[in-house]
């Protein structure tokens, strides 16, 4: 490898970094991560159990509980009943999907004018109409689609991930969550939990300091520069009558990455290199540094730079998905991500990242193909959609199937579990092998259940 | 969201969905392993299980299985270990998903006497005496014929047919021979066993605690105390040479940090250094002890074991205003060196202890909110039975070491706990009263425990449960709402159809009217004797996991009348509930556990609640003696369990807690599971020193002080921290204590030593947070309760939520306020570099230290040569004084650089260089 190129001058490099010289973050990055390539770092990257497509992870979660029966599970009798006033069984009164459905793309897949550019996009997308959850309360089905659980708190899925590959940029956290707002049950949709802490996602917030601590807080760049220069001396002599103590040599590098995160991070939220036909892509504004076309592009500039898993959460616990009093409500939703998204995958394609990146759209439940009050549906975790696209996926197709009104899964039924299955196998991992022991245990993602689905695979 | 109110209720209950869909709502999370996915476990949970001890230990239960069946099954072979996962992997769920609804003992309506869920049932038939399967013949089998459809008068299960790849398992099993490792009816979960009791008693953990004789090592001279006897003799002839006695400057910050989670002054370093007496470290230890200081490290030790937090865990993450007194009960009792077993006792049943005075039943009754602060879980009342879940698993842990909870859904699979046993737990909780934090749909807390008597506590008894019955009523209006609209529809259809029919009549509005107020008057009474039925004391009729929905929600839905009715009803509701709100009685309450309605509870099967199986006396655990209440006994039975944990012949009490000493005082224990004493835990590597504790433990009157100063007194805990490469390459983690390790300071300690040595510690006792007032609370699942609260005080007074952690607990390992932690992880992230560079609390600080070593001292030197003594405990050297000189003036001229005020120059100079001392490893780790 490379190595010898950068043994020498390793910390001169550093310290001249920190006497204010200038270098390329990206030379910088690489000694890191060359570095840190390490056992003792637990975020070195690492080998899957096997050569898995997707090199890392762009999972969109949208809170509330998005309607599956008014995107992509096409229901034409449910249409027709409803707008003829059959009852569901006789006694429940069904609600006509709000928006309509047309064949798309070469694959002619259905699906609504609630996400039209989406649609644009179906033959890269593979949507699954067969998920299944386990409860029917935001709390318990947003830890769900998370952790696998929908009662006791386990570790996030982009947790288990950072666990299992550790990560490509030192400079950045392994696990990042761009989330304007707190979703249903708070921070711990992001809890590395038993895992350790590092794997813990990063919550990243549009405006002046969005990650906490990041923002220099010395009085100037020189000063800090002149603190750490001389921590690091403070520290390097206390270390050497320790010398054996692999946590103090770690903690000596965490400084280090902490000052190259504090320099990256900016460089990846500044937009003003992003041409004009890239932001309109996302449908942003030059300047524009939030909404969710803003979390999309942080997204595919933080997968450019090795982030392995990047979740991005449009809204939060309220004024969210969650349509009960009207349908409606998902239209302002659904014109705030379509587009973004839409342009997030035709990014990541145009700059050869599809291949490798998996993209994943998901909500904790759908809603109830019945009306509640007049124009609204309840929560339904019985059946609802969330679709896949990118590396290892199989584009243009619809997977499983539910029945006439999209009130049961009828064919190839995809549990939660069976989701994160699928998931960690795109990534190249045995979701029964990707354990850590806790308790006298071998924890997993998947608890004892889970199978992977074949059939959404390229 | 337009009603979440209303929408909630519908979509959270689901009444019309579960009819109509198959499979259950209700999946319960596995601890350790589900029987039915064993290829997956056997790689992924059962390391250390080959696979055919896997399989024998399925096997084995198979055969316990049939030699208690009342007529063993002669007709089958041992089933194979293929074909028993066969089963549990295809059949089983299948069939308690689809059949046992009707055709197993648990059926409300058994049909056709038919039972699916034995193979003795299947082999005998139902009535028409024809059994269901004939194993191997899969024609013959009445059971395929059902499944295939494909006669139209035998057609199973009757809402459609299996889908077709289900049918085509069972014809496989069939033709298998029908491989069936289940026991006879409804005996299957309490009947099986891993294991032989008197086998499993041997294991080291259940053996009653023995008082060792001292060893005699070679070189006994070295030691301070027995314990070091211990030590040495396990060391015996491995090679392994002790390293130096740390310095004293280490040993009395070691020390002191270790027992009351600050750093020394510079004067108590001082004085230790003058003393030469040879009591010297003793009066150090002694002074620690009785400092005010050590209740409140040693508190947050047990807090981090009971999983404290000032919110509730639900839904919405209600805060509870009163948890911080039991807290505060902790750091107290610590401080007061209680005796454990007595300590135990109060948290158990500190309500049912008698007392000497009013002040100390009230510490009593706040003793038990270590119950009550077992996490709440979703919007309402109806998994509850999660929350007695964590009792037991909070309890089990922390006092004796075992991981009972596993046999909520099955029998453990490694320890020898039975399912039996943890529902004899569960009924005693079922038997108690938990204090009510409030949720969403009930958002007034209940049940609090007044810490006053007579018409003091009568007023907050009364105001409580008419604000829980108003509760109850607005839920019960909230389901009724849907009936009235659907009543009216169906009156106005009515009124259509009539006129339509009879043209010419009219209907006359006097007709209406009478109607409207004959319901009206109706309704007059009808929310009183409503209430009248919720007024009664709560606790003493009803089980801890009664679920308010299910009642509020029974007679609604049923109810006739008009959305006007209703509506106006709810507008008298929530004015009454707002009058209530402004005049709360002015009492002080206590989150607290009381007796509740004394029952035995049933077996949920498979952890499902609505899945009841047989009634198990409430008791004890059978491998700690199964003790069971006695027959005549009114209460719940927690007295009688707080005297089995602290009973000094419990094997498990004494020692699981000396073991936690050991543990917080070297940060490995000599068990180094500390909350798992069973056989997944690892063995001890010093069995016999913990006996030797446990056994002076319970000599010293159960006296953790009396701990502290055995084990600090001891020579091994006052070696140097340094390595020794030849030692490294026996025993690299040093399990046998060649060394002291060295640790990095607590979230805690950090945060509270920054305080300290900048000056800016408040060292008085944190009170309540500072809520909004409860009747302000409109906490929901889309509007979660989230704060974070300033303060100087202590770490261990910040509030501590549970769906959130506090940011300085989030990014330096703090404990995990929904489970137990011990030992806490400690990790290395760039997020705490972060912190230390760029957070205003640290900034802060650095600022406070400048100002504090700059008032005491004019000289430069002085003011470093002061801060290190602060920092570090020791004085700086010249070459660090002559590194600050130039690391200030450097930073000075900066300063000036960037127009910084000439009278802020000093002061601004020296606090980048002690943010140096801050975030320096000398400051974040103790030798």
């Amino acid at each position: 490898m490379e190595r010898d190129c950068c043994d020498y001058s390793r910390r001169q490099m550093l310290r001249s970094l920190f006497c204010g010289s200038i270098m390329l973050p990206a030379v910088f990055s690489h000694i890191l991560s060359q570095e840190a390539r390490g056992e003792e770092n637990p975020l070195a990257p690492k080998a899957p159990h096997f050569p898995g497509k997707a090199k890392r992870v762009i999972f969109i979660y949208l809170p509330g509980g998005a309607s599956h029966v008014d995107s992509f599970d096409y229901k034409p009798k449910l249409i027709d009943d409803a707008k003829n006033g059959r009852l569901y069984e006789g006694r429940r009164t069904l609600l006509t999907p709000m928006w309509e459905f047309k064949p798309r793309g070469k694959s002619g897949i259905m699906t609504s004018e609630l996400f039209p550019h989406i649609g644009d996009c179906i033959d890269d997308i593979c949507v699954i109409n067969s998920m299944r959850g386990d409860h029917n309360d935001h709390f318990q089905a947003t830890m769900g689609i998370h952790s696998g659980s929908v009662t006791f708190k386990r570790p996030s899925l982009g947790s288990w991930v950072s666990y299992g590959l550790g990560t490509e940029n030192q400079n950045l956290p392994s696990f990042v969550v761009l989330a304007p707002q707190l979703p249903y049950a708070g921070g711990q949709v992001w809890d590395s939990d038993f895992l350790p802490g590092v794997h813990q996602g990063t919550r990243v917030v549009a405006g002046d300091e969005p990650v906490a601590n990041l923002k220099r807080r010395a009085p100037s760049a020189r000063i800090q520069e002149a603190e750490l220069s001389l921590l690091e001396r403070f520290n390097r002599r206390h270390q050497q009558t320790r010398a054996s103590d692999p946590q103090l040599d770690a903690r000596i590098k965490t400084y280090e990455t902490a000052f190259g995160m504090q320099r990256e991070m900016p460089e990846v939220l500044n937009l003003s290199k992003e041409s004009d036909a890239t932001l309109r892509l996302y449908g942003l504004e030059r300047g524009q540094t939030k909404g969710f076309g803003w979390q999309c592009l942080i997204a595919r500039r933080m997968a450019e730079r090795g982030v392995r898993f990047i979740e991005l959460i449009d809204v939060g616990a309220s004024n969210n998905w969650d349509a009960h009093g009207d349908m409606k409500t998902h239209e302002p939703l659904a014109r705030n991500i379509d587009k973004p998204i839409a342009g997030l995958i035709k990014d990541l394609k145009s700059r050869g990242l599809f291949e490798d990146t998996l993209v994943v759209w998901t909500t904790e439940f759908g809603r109830s193909p019945t009306a509640e009050g007049t124009y609204g549906r309840g929560h339904f975790c019985f059946a609802y959609s969330s679709w896949l696209a990118g590396a290892g996926v199989r584009g243009g197709m619809a997977y499983g199937k539910t029945d006439d009104y999209g009130m049961k899964v009828a064919e190839n039924e995809v549990h939660v579990h069976d989701f994160h299955a699928t998931i960690l196998h795109l990534l190249g991992f045995d979701h029964t092998r990707l354990t850590f022991r806790h308790g006298g245990r071998d924890f997993r993602l998947t608890d004892v259940h889970g199978k992977v689905v074949k059939g959404v695979l390229a | 969201m337009l009603n979440p109110g209303v929408a909630q209720v519908r979509n959270t209950l689901l009444p019309h969905y579960r009819s109509v869909l198959d499979g259950p709502i209700f999946v319960p999370l596995c601890y350790t392993t589900a029987l039915r996915d064993r290829t997956a476990q056997a790689h992924a949970v059962m390391k250390a299980f080959t696979k055919i001890a896997a399989a024998s230990l399925f096997i084995g239960s198979y055969l316990l299985c049939v030699q208690l069946s009342t007529r063993p099954v002669s007709a089958q072979q041992q089933p194979s270990p293929e074909g028993i996962e066969f089963f549990e992997k295809k059949i089983r769920p299948v069939l308690e998903s689809n059949c046992y609804v009707c055709h197993s003992a648990g059926s409300k309506r058994l049909q056709g006497g038919l039972l699916l869920d034995s193979r003795e049932g299947m082999l005998k038939g139902g009535n028409s005496g024809q059994p269901v399967i004939r194993p191997g013949d899969t024609d013959g089998s009445l059971l395929i014929k059902a499944i295939r459809y494909s006669d139209p008068k035998l057609q199973m299960p009757p809402k459609g047919q299996l889908p077709a790849g289900q049918v085509k398992d069972f014809e496989e099993w069939v033709k298998m021979g029908a491989p069936d490792p289940r026991a006879q009816t409804g005996s299957a979960q309490t009947a099986w066993q891993p294991y032989v009791l008197g086998e499993a008693r041997k294991f080291w953990s259940f053996q009653p605690v023995k008082s060792p004789t001292i060893p005699e090592p070679n070189n006994k001279a070295w030691g301070h105390s027995p314990v070091d006897q211990f030590i040495l003799s396990a060391i015996g002839t491995k090679g392994l040479r002790l390293v130096a006695d740390a310095d004293k400057r280490t040993l009395i910050r070691r020390a002191t940090f270790d027992l009351t989670g600050l750093p020394p002054t510079p004067e108590e370093v001082d004085s230790f250094l003058k003393d030469t007496s040879a009591k010297a470290f003793e009066k150090v230890i002694d002074r620690l002890l009785a400092s005010p200081h050590y209740g409140e490290r040693w508190g947050r030790h047990w807090l981090d074991i009971v999983r404290y937090a000032d919110t509730a865990g639900c839904n919405s993450d209600f805060p509870i205003s009163a948890a911080y007194k039991y807290r505060n009960y902790v750091i107290k009792s610590l401080n007061e060196d209680k005796p454990y077993d007595r300590f135990i006792r109060e948290q158990i049943e500190g309500d049912l202890l008698p007392a000497k005075s009013e002040a100390e039943k009230y510490q009593n009754i706040i003793a038990t909110g270590y119950l009550a602060i077992s996490r709440r879980f979703g919007s309402r009342t109806k998994e509850f039975n999660l929350t007695i879940d964590d009792t037991i698993d909070n309890l089990s842990k922390t006092f004796l070491g075992l991981s009972v909870s596993c046999a909520r859904c099955h029998n453990h699979k490694f320890d020898p706990i039975p399912t039996k046993d943890y529902y004899a737990l569960y009924g005693i909780f079922n038997s108690s009263r938990y204090a009510f934090p409030g949720a969403e749909i009930y958002p007034h807390p209940a049940d609090m425990v007044a810490l006053a008597s007579g018409e003091a506590a009568e007023n907050l008894y009364k105001w409580q449960k008419e604000l829980a019955a108003l509760d109850d009523r607005k839920e019960y209006l909230t389901v009724e709402s849907g009936a009235a609209a659907r009543n009216k529809a169906k009156k106005e259809k009515e009124l259509k159809e009539a006129a339509q029919q009879n043209p010419g009549a009219q209907v006359k509005p006097s007709d209406k009217q009478s109607n409207n107020q004959s319901v009206l008057d109706e309704q007059k009474t009808e929310p009183k004797s409503e209430q009248k039925k919720e007024l009664h004391p709560p606790g003493e009729s009803r089980p801890a996991d009664y679920d308010r929905d299910a009642v509020n929600s029974a007679t609604a839905s049923k109810s006739s009348r008009m959305p006007e009715e209703v509506s106006a009803e709810t507008v008298r509701v929530r004015a009454r509930v707002a009058e209530l709100g402004e005049h709360p009685p002015k009492v002080e309450k206590a989150y607290a556990v009381v007796e509740g309605l004394p029952a035995n509870a049933r077996i949920h099967r498979k952890g499902d609640p609505k899945d009841l199986g047989d009634e198990v006396p409430r008791g004890f655990l059978t491998i700690l003696g199964g003790q069971r209440l006695p027959d005549d006994h009114k209460g719940s039975g927690r007295d009688h369990l707080a005297n089995w944990i602290a009973d000094p012949n419990n094997p498990l009490t004494a020692r699981v807690m000396v073991n936690r000493i050991w543990q917080y005082h070297f940060g490995r224990g000599l068990a180094p599971t500390p909350n798992d004493f069973g056989s997944r835990g690892e063995a001890p590597t010093h069995p016999v020193l913990l006996d030797y504790l446990a056994a002076q433990f319970i000599k010293s009157g159960w006296s953790l002080k009396a701990m502290h100063r055995l084990i600090m007194l001891s020579r091994v805990y006052q070696l140097k921290a340094t390595d020794d490469p030849r030692n490294a390459e026996i025993d690299a983690n040093n399990q046998l204590l060649w060394r002291f390790n060295r640790r990095r300071l607590s979230a805690e300690e950090i945060r509270d030593a920054m305080l300290a040595i900048s000056g800016s510690l408040d060292r008085t006792i944190g009170e309540a947070h500072p809520f909004q007032p409860e009747s302000e609370w409109r906490y929901t699942q889309h509007n979660q309760f989230f704060a974070v609260y300033d303060t100087s005080r202590r770490s261990i007074y910040l509030m501590q939520q549970r769906q959130k952690k506090h940011p300085l607990m989030e990014i330096f390992d703090g404990a995990d306020t929904n489970a137990i932690t011990s030992p806490r992880p400690v990790s290395t992230t760039p997020l705490q570099a972060l912190f230390l560079m760029n957070n205003p609390f640290v900034h802060q600080q650095a600022d406070s230290f400048a100002v504090r070593v700059g008032m005491a001292f004019d000289t430069l030197p002085q003011r470093v040569n002061y801060a290190f003594l602060l920092a570090y405990g020791r004085p700086a050297k010249a070459n660090e004084i002559r590194e600050a000189i130039a690391h200030i003036q450097q930073v000075r001229k900066e300063l000036q650089e960037i127009n910084t005020p000439a009278d802020q120059l000093t002061r601004a100079a020296l606090a980048s260089y002690l943010r140096v001392l801050l975030g320096s490893d000398e400051f974040l780790y103790v030798d």
